[in-house]
Order: structure tokens, then C-alpha cells, then sequence
């Protein structure tokens, strides 16, 4: 694991576990997973299966409680949600009574900022998203590809320090997923922010990340962290990539 | 997929239209046939009789009053106790989503009330409230208030999760998820529980007048029915249906614009 060690780290799990009990039965769903970010790194959590993920991602939002170990942001216990983290869902989870607009310019909307202030700066994220025109529509009347370039743009627009990304492009198809990743790495190296997305898609992890953290499966921890040390935009069939791509699903096959 | 159900709608819509024509003819053919045949005849008005009276109610009152006081007077009394229903029973419906508390004290007296018909409030209507407008009001109320509560409470209390986690994410304070995140997504439910609960009190002003008043018309029913004019219960029923009708599409309407977002607001 490589560490400056002279920046301290922006996101900072420390040996959190999560078991869900129900009636008698437990489930451990993280056991004792450290993890640290840097700031505007670009960490991706790449890992098999539907445990674990997205309650760590949950967790480290504030929105649930670990069951032991802590999280930190910026050297402070998470204990609720915080509006410097944005998050990025895996479904939709746009306001449908809301228009684009409205969607994208809700966080500063609850802090009170001024309409005329709010509106550029929504207006300012839906274009670099590539939705200019669409500021009107309901997201009912939206592609997934468009629903989900509207919700980075909210999460955007509340300037977040850092942004969660659970698997957003898994439930789009094979050609709109190359060119959300494209969308994704363009407004990223435009506005720079630490992000941790969660994927369960090699390619994707290493056509975004700058560090691909890989977990195992149930208890979810950490297997392995890997470099990506190639030029960006990274091109899928380069033989950097291939290689890397290699190294994972050695791995992956082993944890298999 | 929505726009070619539409256009074969349309496509669909002269056959439809030509059918709706037929099925009326054959209904007042078939009608006026059967007024035509004696005995039965003698309380089964012809089709163009009624007719001619419902058209003759709107000029020349029946007992005291024209068709359209009629009508007044029936909806004032629905508007007022279906206006009473919908400002308790939406607050009530809200509270007993947002507060575990509004719920433990609420709800179960409200589990009492509920599976009570409306129309069963009619003798303790009549004995708190006399014979007067008041009882009408208080039972129209009672008839819409458990449909609205119902479904304001049913659509509050299952705002989707996710939603309420984004807002949070975005820095929304409590009272800023009720009024941005819980209420819209009540307002679907609230509708249905609107276009129910008018159905309902519709019915029961009818009742209500049944049992004394002077006008409205469910009076010109029964009105007719003591005097063994069916042309004139036969007018009064038409009347109902058709405010009825028209109030409904109303209600559609506004909807269709509140909601525009949601998919069954089409």
C-alpha cells in the first residue's frame, strides 16, 4: 500500500463491522474494514455480490450506524448526514414532482440560497453534465443514461467535498455505461473532487479509478488495493490496462 | 411504448364513438318500447318524456325551486362536509405518518371509526344535530373523512426511503423533508382518496335528503317517489349522475395538472 503520509486522509474508515440481526439470525455484512482516501482521489470499491457495498457506502453517508469501529470526514466522527458528502445512487433516486432543474438545485435550495444564484450554478452542472435544454422536463421523461447524469449534477451542485457513487451506471446498458464512464472521467478532470464509487465492473474500475480497492465477498473487506497508474483517458485495450485487468481476475478467481 | 398506445387510442376512437351512439339508441329504443306496453308503462315514463321534464326543471321549479337551486343546494351541503372531511383528514392522515406518537394516539381510535359505513352516522346525525343542514354536513363528513384520512396517511407513511435519504444527503432539515419530500409524495394517494371519498359523500347528501329536506336533489327524488311521479325520480337520478360525472372530471383535471409527474396522473 502506497501512502504520501503527508496528507492527511479525507475519508478514514477504521475497522467498522455491520451484522444485521433479524429474529434470531445474523448476518456480518462488513467485518473490521479500514479504508483510507485521499483528497480529489478517485477511489473505486470494486467487489462481487450484492453484500456489504452499498451499507458501507451508507455508512460512511452517515445515514446508518456502524455497528462497531468509526468513520471519518476531515478528522470528524460521522454521526449524521453530512451535505459535504454527495451521493450518487444506484437507482434513480431523483425527486420525480421535480424538474431537472429543480432536482439539480435542491441542496442549495435548502440552504437558502438565493434563486438567482442557485439557478446559474444548477444551470452551470446541467451543462457540463450535457443536458442543456432538458432544465424543464420531469425525469419520468428521461432516458436512465439522462436520470443519472441529472443526479451527478445534484450531487455536484451541493459542492460536496467528496462524492459516494454506488454502482450508478448498473442498471444502464453496456453502450450508455462507456459513455456515462466518459461523462464521469470529463467532469471529474474538469471539477475535482474525491470520489468513491462502487462497481462491481473491472473495466469500469479501471478506466475511472486512481486506486481500485478490491473486496471480498460476505463479510465484505478488503482483499487487495491496486495502482492504476496510466494516462487518462485510458484506453480499454491498452496493454497497461489489459495487464491490470489480468491481475484482477486473477485475483477474483482465487477468492472465487 | 406511451405514445403508440395513445395513437392506437385515437385510431380506435371513431369505432368507439360509433359504438357509445348505438349502445344509447338501443338503451332508449329499448326503453321507450317497454313505456309503451301497458300496465308497466304506468310507472315507466317514456325515454322523451323524461327528456322534456329534465329540460322543463331547469325553467318551471319542481316544488319550490329550479333544477340548478336543486343542484346548488345539494352540492353546498357536499362542499361544506366534504371540505370538513378533507381539513381534518388530511392533517389527521399527516400526523399519524410523520409522529410514531400522532400514530399511538390516533390510530387507534381511528381503527374504530373506520370499518363503520358512513351512512350508519345517519340516526346519531339526526339526534346531536337535528334535521336541520348541520347533520347533513356532519354526516357527509363522516362518509368522505375516512377515505382521505386513509389514503393521506398510506401515502405520507411510505414515502420511498431512498428519497428521504437523498434529501437528508442534501442537507434537508426535518421540516423541510415533510414539506419537499413527504407531502409530494403523499399527493397521489391524496388524490385517489379525494376522487373516492367525493363518490362517497355524493351518495350521501342523497341520503341525507332522503330523510328530510325541502330541496335538493335527492329531495326531487323522493319527492317524486311519494307522489309516484317516476318521470320526476327518473330526472333526479339523471341529475345525480350527471353532477356526479361532471364533478369527477373536474377532479381528474386538476390532478392531471398537480401531478403531471407521476405516471398515473396520465
Amino acid at each position: 500500500m502506497e501512502h504520501s503520509g503527508k496528507v492527511a486522509p479525507i475519508i478514514e474508515c477504521r475497522n467498522v463491522s455491520k451484522t444485521f440481526k433479524n429474529k434470531g439470525n445474523s448476518l456480518e455484512v462488513l467485518q473490521n474494514l479500514s479504508l483510507s482516501v485521499r483528497e480529489n482521489e478517485f477511489v473505486v470499491l470494486l467487489g462481487p455480490g450484492q453484500c456489504g457495498k452499498t451499507t458501507l457506502m451508507n455508512i460512511i453517508a452517515g445515514l446508518e450506524p456502524a455497528t462497531s469501529g468509526e468513520v471519518f470526514f476531515q478528522g470528524e466522527r460521522v454521526a449524521k448526514p453530512n451535505p459535504k458528502l454527495g451521493m450518487v445512487y444506484q437507482t434513480t433516486a431523483l425527486f420525480p414532482w421535480l424538474s431537472v432543474m429543480k432536482n439539480v438545485d435542491f441542496g442549495p435550495r435548502m440552504r437558502h440560497m438565493p434563486r438567482k444564484e442557485r439557478r446559474e450554478k444548477a444551470q452551470h452542472f446541467i451543462d457540463l453534465v450535457g443536458l442543456t435544454g432538458f432544465e424543464k422536463a420531469y425525469p419520468i421523461k428521461l432516458s436512465g443514461g439522462m436520470r443519472q447524469r441529472v443526479g451527478i449534477a445534484r450531487a455536484y451542485c451541493n459542492d460536496p467535498a467528496v462524492l459516494l457513487m454506488d454502482e450508478p451506471f448498473g442498471h444502464l446498458d453496456a453502450q450508455t455505461r462507456y459513455s456515462m464512464q466518459d461523462a464521469i472521467e470529463r467532469i471529474w478532470s474538469r471539477e475535482k473532487r474525491t470520489v468513491v464509487f462502487i462497481t462491481n465492473n473491472i473495466e469500469e474500475a479501471i478506466f475511472l479509478a486512481d486506486r481500485i480497492v478490491l473486496l471480498t465477498n460476505c463479510p465484505t473487506n478488503v482483499k487487495k488495493e491496486i495502482l492504476v497508474d496510466l494516462p487518462r483517458p485510458r484506453d480499454y485495450v491498452s496493454r497497461g490496462f489489459l495487464k491490470i485487468r489480468e491481475d484482477i481476475s486473477k485475483i477474483f478467481e482465487i477468492t472465487k | 411504448m406511451n405514445r403508440k398506445k395513445k395513437r392506437s387510442f385515437a385510431g380506435s376512437r371513431t369505432e368507439a364513438l360509433v359504438y357509445g351512439i348505438l349502445s344509447l339508441v338501443i338503451l332508449l329504443a329499448v326503453w321507450h318500447l317497454v313505456s309503451l306496453g301497458g300496465r308497466i308503462g304506468k310507472f315507466f315514463p317514456s325515454p322523451f318524456l323524461v327528456i322534456r321534464d329534465f329540460a322543463n326543471a331547469f325553467v318551471h321549479a319542481i316544488g319550490r325551486n329550479t333544477m340548478l337551486e336543486h343542484i346548488f343546494f345539494s352540492l353546498r351541503r357536499v362542499l361544506v362536509g366534504f371540505g370538513l372531511g378533507v381539513v381534518v383528514g388530511i392533517p389527521l392522515g399527516l400526523v399519524m405518518a410523520c409522529s410514531k406518537a400522532g400514530r399511538a394516539f390516533f390510530m387507534p381510535l381511528f381503527s374504530i371509526v373506520r370499518p363503520i359505513p358512513g351512512l350508519a352516522w345517519i340516526p346519531l346525525a339526526i339526534l346531536w344535530f337535528g334535521l336541520g343542514e348541520q347533520s347533513k354536513y356532519f354526516l357527509i363528513c363522516m362518509t368522505a373523512l375516512v377515505g382521505i384520512t386513509m389514503q393521506t396517511f398510506f401515502g405520507a407513511l411510505y414515502a420511498d426511503p431512498v428519497l428521504i435519504g437523498a434529501a437528508r444527503m442534501l442537507g434537508a432539515g426535518k421540516f423541510q423533508l415533510f414539506v419537499h419530500i413527504i407531502l409530494p409524495s403523499a399527493i397521489p394517494n391524496i388524490f385517489a382518496g379525494l376522487q373516492g371519498s367525493f363518490a362517497g359523500a355524493w351518495c350521501a347528501v342523497i341520503a341525507a335528503e332522503m330523510i328530510r329536506s325541502d330541496e335538493g336533489t335527492g329531495w326531487i327524488i323522493f319527492n317524486g317517489m311519494n307522489y309516484a311521479n317516476t318521470a320526476q325520480v327518473i330526472v333526479g337520478m339523471v341529475a345525480i349522475g350527471l353532477v356526479g360525472l361532471i364533478a369527477s372530471t373536474l377532479l381528474k383535471a386538476l390532478e392531471r395538472r398537480l401531478c403531471a409527474w407521476n405516471i398515473q396522473g396520465k
